[in-house]
């Protein structure tokens, strides 16, 4: 391939196949934009760029994922998990519905009136249920899982018992302490750290997760320094963090250890397999477990592409995001992008 | 057209459409504070009464963390409304950070991904600029749920009646992924159970070795290698219900059988082919002189590991392994019998022709093989045919058996579902006995060195190891087993431990080098090393340690100081210090059994303690 073919086919690729091809060929790569991706790329040696070339050409051969930005990027993993197909957005010929104009997409934006606080049904049933099961709470993030945390600390703390929360990070441990002092009075909260204790005594302790399997650990070999018979419930927050591949496996061996006595309550933001989880917990533990699954956002999401030049479009065709429906992008979306990546890589290249 | 649009005039785009307050997600650090930087050139300041809004909460949170109070960003927060929120800021003021926009003071903070894990951080907008994150060292495309993370802080329960996520382009974007995060559903979780030395150590505190085996088949990790085991068993019962249907034939195991037989007739015409100038009675034993055959020569035994023809004259020779592991060389004609007995040899293409295993399993059961042992029977005709007396006929009833064409018609097939049918008990039994095994390989390490007794009891040294619950938790207990930590001082114990829990490569530059600390660092190293069969050492970065024990070593030195002596943020600097605290605690956590060493952590902790490292637990 000739330097100016190989620099018109890396001009038309997506800056992350881009990434992929510069991967151990050039220095820093992660660092570069498109345009000094392919500058950098076009620099290299006569036999690196015939590297490229091949490596391009296998990229290009690969059916599922042809080099246009709408279309390539499907999750890489497990085919037969639902909903995986490809987004129906290429079959444009009939649309259902026209695509929708700017001004309908920002349309009832704004902050509504105050209401007196009712719970929804999903966070009411999380609390009932956890009277005589364990619960795991799945929902999208923001849509209210503190509540439930809340209420359940308040039912257990009302019948004397303990209450741990745990989080996976210092910092939002920390926010939550502070939150918790609020609504139930600073004296029935403290927190536990590596090295430092505040109000250990306190009915709700906050800690991380770490925190929380050591103590267990410590319980398991006899050598307590913390009551935890008393312990009703534990609320393992982000509970996502199961999968996290450093720290994940504390929160298995936590919820394996977790005194049968205890009430489990995971919160966990939107998973593909929450059931799985239920199923597992169900079948080490002595209550079983009962799984709220509340997939809608509370507050609708909509959205929109920017251009560098100011202009906004909807992303979408459609007004609200909906999902497992596949997607269509909007016309004046799919011209704007395909507008900046021709601009922002064609004056040098397309000479 | 610019490779992204100017922060200010994102800005004033989304305050003109009502989109404020939003998050900006961009691809770096320094991205978010030169898009702060930015608002400094271009005049757009908010109104008085809002600046003094934001005057009033950074007040009240600065009489709670004193180290806000000369954050440099502050001008800018208060003139315009916008903040910048990324791991290299003090956690302090993450935290006023957050306040602000709960108090809805703010119009924009700029932040990178790291954000989205779990900071409760709402906006009426997210801003994405990105389709991709670097992870590692390697750029990985954002997932489903990652977006989705993202995507979540946009609309505010109570606040909006709709939220946004505005995608505007940066070169490091990509809108396929974008779109398939923001409209699919979100992708199922794995579990990532690993074992660790720690956790070897305190369940076989708890329990006997006996009862591990059920509690590791509690993990999710298990849950979900059965499911995948399940599926293999539901296909073995579909091969195995196909194998029955052959029904019964004469002879039990009718598809080994069958094989043999047909094996040892191919053998025997390619036998009478290739080695026409054998004598008769080597040509009528070549056929078992096969890898793992045990044979007698000159009244020694001795385990065949290959056949082959010598070079010149074509003659069958033997390489062969005899008492105290020689491995020699004969021609066949000096085997004196064959001994009905073979060993499970696995071959290599190399020398010895086998795998070391195979190797010394087969020394080893040479050892022990009783003096006599039974011969094979092989006759050898007049005309070089070879009949073997007793065991054909015992072996190999086909000839005569009236089963036989159906054997030889279903063979073929047959036996590739029994291929398959080995295959898949092979997968299931992996599967189920996963853990355990990774489990064992802990437990022989731990032996090895002294942690676990013979009989997977904790030892005296392991009954404290176990109070090691970190990562590198093999590299400090053998440190300390080594005498390495004794007579040393507060600051340099702190130095080794933060530049053992140090893992970002992310380069710095501490100036000034430290004698002490280097050969310590030094001797380190050389044991991280030793150890790296067993677990990964750590970077062990001296500027690292420098920067801790500095901050030990001078215990009245200012922070500001202290972040002025380095290029690393100051954000890093403190989840450094933090984890060293973590690391100081596991040691002092050791006091019943160390009370030396328990004694000079406590007072490193004592003194990390102090300046902005004590404004938050
Ligand atoms: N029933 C309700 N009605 C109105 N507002 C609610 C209700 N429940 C919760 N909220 C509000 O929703 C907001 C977000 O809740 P919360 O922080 O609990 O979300 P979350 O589910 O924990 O999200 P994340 O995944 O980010 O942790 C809070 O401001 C809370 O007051
Ligand atoms: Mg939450």
């Amino acid at each position: 391939m000739t330097h100016d073919a190989l620099a018109t086919q890396l001009a038309d690729l997506p800056v992350r196949l881009l990434h992929h091809l510069a991967k151990n060929r050039v220095p820093r790569h992660f660092r570069m934009g498109k345009n000094r991706l392919i500058q950098s790329l076009l620099a290299l040696s006569p036999a690196q760029q015939a590297e490229v070339a091949t490596a391009l050409a296998s990229l290009l051969q690969e059916p599922a994922r042809p080099p246009k930005p709408e279309k390539s990027a499907k999750p890489k993993r497990q085919p037969d998990a639902p909903s995986r197909q490809s987004p129906p957005h290429q079959r444009h010929s009939a649309p259902a519905e026209p695509a929708i104009s700017t001004k309908i997409l920002f349309e009832g934006i704004g902050v509504p009136p105050p209401r007196p606080f009712k719970p929804d049904d999903w966070q009411q049933e999380a609390i009932d249920r956890l009277a005589t099961n364990d619960v795991i709470l799945s929902a999208p993030t923001g849509s209210g899982k503190t509540y439930v945390a809340v209420e359940a600390m308040r039912r257990a703390i009302e019948t004397e018992q303990t209450v741990i929360y745990t989080s996976p990070l210092k910092a939002l441990s920390n926010t939550k302490l502070t939150e918790f002092s609020q609504i139930f009075g600073a004296d029935q909260v403290g927190i536990l750290t590596g090295d430092r204790r505040d109000n250990p005594q306190a009915p709700i302790l906050v800690m991380t997760t770490e925190i929380l399997r050591n103590l267990l650990y410590d319980a398991a070999s006899g050598e307590i320094d913390m009551r935890l018979d008393t312990l009703g419930l534990i609320i393992l927050d982000e509970s996502q963090f199961l999968a996290d591949p450093e720290r994940g496996v504390v929160w298995e061996e936590t919820i394996i250890f977790a005194p049968a006595q205890s009430r489990l309550l995971l919160l966990s933001a939107s998973i593909g397999n929450p059931d799985e989880v239920e199923t597992w917990i169900s079948s080490i533990r002595s209550t079983s477990c009962h799984l709220i699954h509340h997939r809608n956002r509370s507050v609708p999401l909509r959205a929109a592409y920017l251009d560098p030049s100011g202009k906004l479009a909807p992303f979408f065709r459609a007004r609200d995001i909906a999902h497992g429906k596949g997607f269509a992008f909007h016309p004046e979306t799919k011209r704007l992008f395909a507008n900046y990546e021709d601009q922002t890589l064609g004056p040098r290249y397309r000479r | 057209m610019p490779p992204a649009i100017h922060p200010v005039d994102l800005l004033r785009v989304l305050r003109h459409q009502r989109l404020t307050p939003a998050i900006v997600f961009l691809t770096s650090r320094r991205a978010c504070d030169e898009a702060i930087a930015s608002f400094e050139h271009r005049q757009i300041p908010i109104p008085p009464t809002r600046s003094a809004a934001i005057t009033q909460v950074l007040e009240k949170m600065i009489t709670e963390y004193p180290s806000i109070a000369d954050h440099p960003l502050i001008p800018t927060v208060q003139h315009y409304g916008v903040a910048a929120h990324h791991a290299g800021h003090l956690p302090s003021w993450k935290v006023a950070v957050e306040e602000l926009m709960r108090q809805g003071c703010l119009d924009a903070v700029f932040a990178t991904t790291t954000l989205a894990a779990g900071v409760d951080f709402p906006a009426r907008t997210v801003v994405i600029t990105q389709s991709s994150v670097r992870k590692d060292r390697d750029i990985t495309e954002l997932t489903v749920n990652e977006i989705q993370q993202l995507a979540g802080r946009g609309g505010r329960r109570g606040k909006d009646f709709v939220g946004f996520v505005v995608v505007t382009p940066s070169p490091y974007i990509d809108l396929g992924p974008i779109a398939n995060g923001l409209t699919n559903h979100p992708e199922p979780i794995d579990s990532q159970f690993v074992v660790s030395y720690p956790m070897v150590l305190n369940l076989l505190k708890a329990h006997t070795i006996d009862h591990i085996q059920p509690i590791l088949e509690k993990s999710f990790a298990q849950f979900q290698l059965n499911q995948r085991a399940d599926a293999y068993e539901t296909k073995l019962d579909d091969v195995e219900r196909q194998l029955e249907a052959y029904g019964q034939r004469e002879c039990a195991d009718w598809i080994t059988q069958w094989q043999s037989f047909t094996l040892a007739k191919k053998h025997r015409s390619h036998h009478r082919l290739k080695t026409r100038h054998d004598p008769p009675e080597v040509s009528a034993r070549l056929a078992f002189l096969t890898p793992g055959r045990v044979v007698e020569l000159s009244k020694d035994h001795a385990i065949v590991l290959r056949q082959y023809r010598s070079r010149g004259q074509g003659y069958a020779m033997l390489t062969v392994v005899r008492s105290r592991g020689r491995i020699v060389e004969y021609p066949a004609n000096a085997v004196t019998a064959v001994i009905d007995e073979v060993v499970d040899v696995a071959e290599a293409r190399k020398f010895p022709w086998c795998t070391p295993h195979s190797l010394d399993h087969a020394i080893e059961t040479l050892e022990h093989f009783p003096t006599r042992l039974r011969r094979l029977p092989i006759r050898v005709d007049q005309d070089g045919t070879t009949i073997l007396t007793e065991t054909l006929s015992d072996e190999f009833p086909c000839p005569t058996c009236p089963s036989r064409p159906a054997c030889q018609k279903d063979h073929p097939q047959a036996l590739k579902l029994r291929q398959e049918d080995h295959r898949l008990t092979k997968t299931i039994h992996a599967l189920r006995t996963e853990l355990w095994h990774r489990f064992q390989q802990h437990v022989e390490v731990l032996q090895k060195f002294g942690y676990l007794t013979p009989a997977c009891q904790l030892t005296p040294d392991g009954d404290w190891a176990r109070l090691i619950r970190i990562n590198h938790s093999l590299l400090i207990t053998e440190l300390i087993r080594m005498g390495a930590f004794e007579g040393i001082n507060a600051s340099l114990l702190a130095g080794v431990l933060a530049s053992i829990a140090h893992d970002d490569d992310r380069p710095a530059s501490f100036l000034g080098r430290h004698p002490a600390l280097a050969s310590t660092l030094g001797q380190v190293r050389k044991i991280a090393h030793s150890l790296s069969a067993y677990e990964e050492p750590p970077l062990l970065r001296w500027d690292i340690a420098a920067i801790a024990d500095r901050w030990i070593a001078e215990s009245t030195l200012p922070w500001s100081e202290l972040i002025r002596s380095t290029t690393m943020a100051e954000g890093d600097i403190y989840r450094l210090l933090a984890r060293t605290l973590e690391y100081l605690s596991q040691l002092h956590g050791l006091r019943a059994t160390h009370p030396g060493l328990a004694d000079v952590a406590r007072d490193a902790m004592d003194l990390i303690r102090r300046d902005v490292l004590q404004e938050l637990p």
